[in-house]
C-alpha cells in the first residue's frame, strides 16, 4: 500500500490547522484511512476533535477512518540527539548550556524534527493518507528546506566558520593563542566561552551521519507530497502564499491549490439594501461589502497571476466546535474537490 | 533635553505589529516630539507603513521629527567588533566576523545583545524624545529583552559583559523602557499574549507590558430579521463582535485600535490607526 502525504502550509493565523483537520476529515469520510498530524492546535480546535492529542496517533471517536496526532516541536533537538548519536554524547548535548540557544536560533531544527516525525508516519504504511500541518515557528518555505539546513548545521558549518575552514580536533581549537582572530574574540567574549562552544559543536557533529542520511530521505517525502497553501485575503498572508507559488517548485513541487479562508460572499460587494433599511445596517453592509470586494479582487488576481486552483471557505460566524461543523466547513467551500486536487 | 523613552512593540505574526508600531511613531511625531522608529530585525513592514521604502542602517529623517532606522544584523555585528576589538583593519573582519557570527548562533544572548545593543545605544545618545521599536515577534521578544541578563550569567568577564550591565539598567528602568504587546481578539493571539506577559513578569527584565488590541470591531446595535446581504452581514458582524468580547475580556487592552475595512495601502493603515489613537 502506498501512503500519500499532503502538506498544508501558509502564514500563521489563517486557520491552517483547522483547514488541515477539515481536509483530513473529508478524505476519511470518503473512505480513506487518514492521519492528521497537527502542531500546537488551538484549544477550541482540540476540543472540536474531541480527543487528547499527543505524538501517538489516536482514532477519533465516531470516525472509523480518521486518526490524529500532535507533534511537540519544542522537544525536537532532544529527539534528534537521542536518535542520532551515542547515549553519552546525547546526554552531554542535552545538558549543554548552548543547546537551547542553538535550538532557538535555528527554527529549521523544529521543522526538521516535525518533518522527521511525519516521515516516520508516512513510512509506517498504516495510512492511505497523512495530512501534515506545518509548524508556525518556521513558517513559509523553511519547512521544506529544513532537512538540508539541519544536515549542514550539524555537519560543522559553525565549526568550520569558527576555525577558519579546517575541521579541527579538540586539541587544535584549544591552541587558540596561535590564532590572533580567536584571541580578539576571546577578549570580547571573556573567559573560556570559545572553548565551551567548540566542545559543544564537536559533540553536535557526531550526529552528522545519522542526520544527513535521514534528511535525504525526508526530502524525498517532501518532494512527493501534495502541497496546499492556506491564506486569507489579507496582504501579509497573501505575500506568504505568493512565496510558496514562486519558490516551492524549486525545492519541492508546485502547490496543488490555494485555499482562501474567511471568505465573504462576493454578492455583498455593491449590494443595494432594500429601501427604508435602518441606517446602521446600511453602513454595516457597505463596509463588509468593501471587504468582500477587496477579497474577490485578491482571489482573482492570485488565480490569474499564479494560474492557481482557488478554493474559498466562507467566513464562519462561529468557529467549528465539533467534527460535524469541521466537515461542514469544506462542504460549504466553493471549488473544493479532493479528486481535482489529486488526493 | 529630557530622558529618551524606549517603547518596544511586539506581537504574534499577523496581528498588525508593524502597523501599530508605525502608528505609535506617527502619534509621537504629530505631538511634536523627535522620534526614531526602528525596524529591529531588519525585515518588517515598518518602512512600508511609514511610506519610507526599505530603511537604511543609519537613522535618516523621513519627515520633520521622524527618523527611521533598520538594524542589519551582519552590519551591527561588524560594527560591534570594530568598536570593541579596537582593530581598525577591515581585512581582519572577514574571518573574525564569521567566527563571531558562529559563536553568536550558538552561545545564548550574544546575537540578541548585539542587535538590542544598537537600539539601546540610540537611547543612550539622548538625541531622541522617543525610540519606537518594531521588535521581534512574541515568540522571540523575551530572548532579546533577556539577552543582557543571559550574558551576565554566561560570561564572568570580558568587554561584552561590561556592555550587558549598562543595557540591563536601561531595560529595567520603567521610566525609560516600556513594552507594548499588540494582539487581536482571537484565541491564539490572546493565549500567546498571556504567555508572553507571564514570561516577562517571571524573567524580571523590564517593567510590566501594556496590551494593545488591534482589529477591534465596533458594536452593531441594530439586529435584522429576514434574509439577504443586509441580514447576513449583520449576523456575521454581531457574531464576530460577540466572540471578540470574550477575548477582549482576557486581554484587558490599554487601547483598542479599529478594524479597518476595504482596500488600504500600508501607509493609509498606519495613518488611520494613528488618527484613532489620537482620538481616544
Amino acid at each position: 500500500m502506498k501512503t500519500q502525504a499532503v502538506i498544508v502550509t501558509g502564514a500563521g493565523g489563517v486557520g491552517k490547522t483547522t483547514v488541515a483537520t477539515a481536509l483530513a476529515l473529508t478524505a476519511a469520510r470518503a473512505g480513506r484511512r487518514t492521519l492528521v498530524v497537527t502542531v500546537d492546535p488551538a484549544r477550541r480546535l482540540a476540543d472540536a476533535i474531541g480527543i487528547e492529542l499527543d505524538d501517538e496517533p489516536r482514532p477519533l471517536p465516531g470516525e472509523p477512518s480518521l486518526w490524529a496526532a500532535m507533534l511537540d516541536a519544542s522537544g525536537s533537538w532532544r529527539a534528534v540527539a537521542a536518535r542520532h548519536t551515542d547515549p553519552e554524547t546525547a546526554r552531554r548535548l542535552v545538558e549543554s548550556e548552548f543547546f537551547a540557544a542553538a535550538a532557538s536560533h535555528f527554527p529549521a531544527s523544529q521543522s526538521y524534527a516535525a518533518a522527521e516525525e511525519a516521515a516516520n508516519f508516512i513510512e509506517s504504511k498504516v495510512w492511505d493518507l497523512v495530512v501534515i500541518d506545518t509548524p508556525p515557528a518556521a513558517g513559509g518555505i523553511d519547512f521544506f528546506t529544513a532537512p538540508g539546513q539541519m544536515a549542514d548545521l550539524v555537519g560543522g558549518r559553525l565549526l568550520r566558520l569558527l576555525t577558519g575552514g579546517r575541521l579541527p580536533g579538540r586539541k587544535f581549537i584549544f591552541e587558540r593563542t596561535a590564532r590572533p582572530m580567536l584571541r580578539v574574540a576571546d577578549s570580547i567574549l571573556g573567559s573560556n566561552l570559545l572553548e565551551r562552544v567548540a566542545a559543544f559543536l564537536m559533540d553536535l557533529r557526531t550526529t552528522y551521519d545519522g542526520v544527513s542520511r535521514r534528511a535525504a530521505e525526508i526530502e524525498v517525502h517532501l518532494r512527493r507530497a501534495v502541497t496546499i497553501v492556506v491564506t486569507t485575503a489579507d496582504p501579509t498572508p497573501i505575500r506568504e502564499a505568493v512565496r510558496f507559488f514562486r519558490e516551492l517548485p524549486e525545492v519541492a513541487s508546485r502547490p496543488r491549490a490555494v485555499i482562501f479562508n474567511r471568505s465573504l460572499p462576493e454578492s455583498w460587494a455593491g449590494a443595494e439594501p432594500p429601501p427604508r433599511t435602518n441606517l446602521e445596517l446600511v453602513e454595516n453592509l457597505a463596509r463588509w461589502g468593501q471587504e468582500a470586494h477587496r477579497q474577490a479582487e485578491a482571489r482573482r488576481e492570485f488565480a490569474a497571476r499564479y494560474r492557481a486552483r482557488v478554493t474559498s471557505i466562507p467566513w464562519l460566524a462561529h468557529p467549528p466546535t465539533d467534527v460535524t461543523a469541521l466537515a461542514g466547513m469544506l462542504g460549504q467551500a466553493e471549488g473544493f474537490d479532493l479528486e481535482a486536487l489529486g488526493i | 533635553m529630557t530622558q529618551t523613552r524606549l517603547v518596544v512593540v511586539s506581537g504574534k505574526g499577523g496581528v498588525g505589529k508593524s502597523a501599530a508600531a508605525a502608528a505609535l511613531a506617527l502619534v509621537h511625531q504629530r505631538e511634536g516630539q523627535k522620534v526614531l522608529a526602528v525596524d529591529m530585525l531588519g525585515a518588517s513592514g515598518l518602512g512600508a507603513h511609514l511610506t519610507a521604502g526599505k530603511p537604511g542602517s543609519e537613522p535618516s529623517e523621513i519627515r520633520p521629527g521622524l527618523s527611521i532606522l533598520r538594524i542589519d544584523r551582519a552590519k551591527a555585528l561588524v560594527e560591534y567588533l570594530k568598536v570593541q576589538s579596537g582593530v581598525p583593519a577591515v581585512g581582519t573582519f572577514g574571518p573574525l566576523a564569521r567566527a563571531f557570527d558562529a559563536l553568536a548562533s550558538t552561545a545564548p544572548g550574544i546575537r540578541e545583545v548585539v542587535t538590542i545593543g544598537k537600539v539601546l545605544w540610540e537611547v543612550r545618545r539622548q538625541v531622541w524624545d522617543v525610540v519606537v521599536v518594531d521588535g521581534p515577534p512574541t515568540g522571540q521578544v523575551g530572548g532579546y529583552l533577556r539577552a543582557p541578563k543571559t550574558i551576565s550569567e554566561l560570561v564572568p568577564s570580558g568587554r561584552i559583559r561590561q556592555q550587558a550591565d549598562w543595557m540591563q539598567s536601561i531595560l529595567l528602568d520603567g521610566k525609560i523602557t516600556s513594552v507594548m504587546l499588540v494582539s487581536i481578539p482571537e484565541e491564539l493571539p490572546t493565549t500567546e499574549t498571556e504567555e508572553t506577559i507571564r514570561w516577562l513578569e517571571e524573567a524580571e527584565v523590564t517593567a510590566a507590558p501594556t496590551v494593545i488590541a488591534n482589529r477591534v470591531l465596533p458594536e452593531l446595535k441594530t439586529s435584522a430579521a429576514g434574509r439577504g446581504p443586509v441580514q447576513e452581514a449583520a449576523a456575521l458582524h454581531r457574531s464576530l463582535w460577540a466572540d471578540q468580547q470574550e477575548w477582549l475580556a482576557r486581554l484587558r487592552p490599554a487601547r483598542a485600535l479599529p478594524y479597518l475595512f476595504g482596500l488600504l495601502t500600508p501607509g493609509e493603515v498606519a495613518a488611520r490607526l494613528a488618527d484613532s489613537w489620537m482620538e481616544t
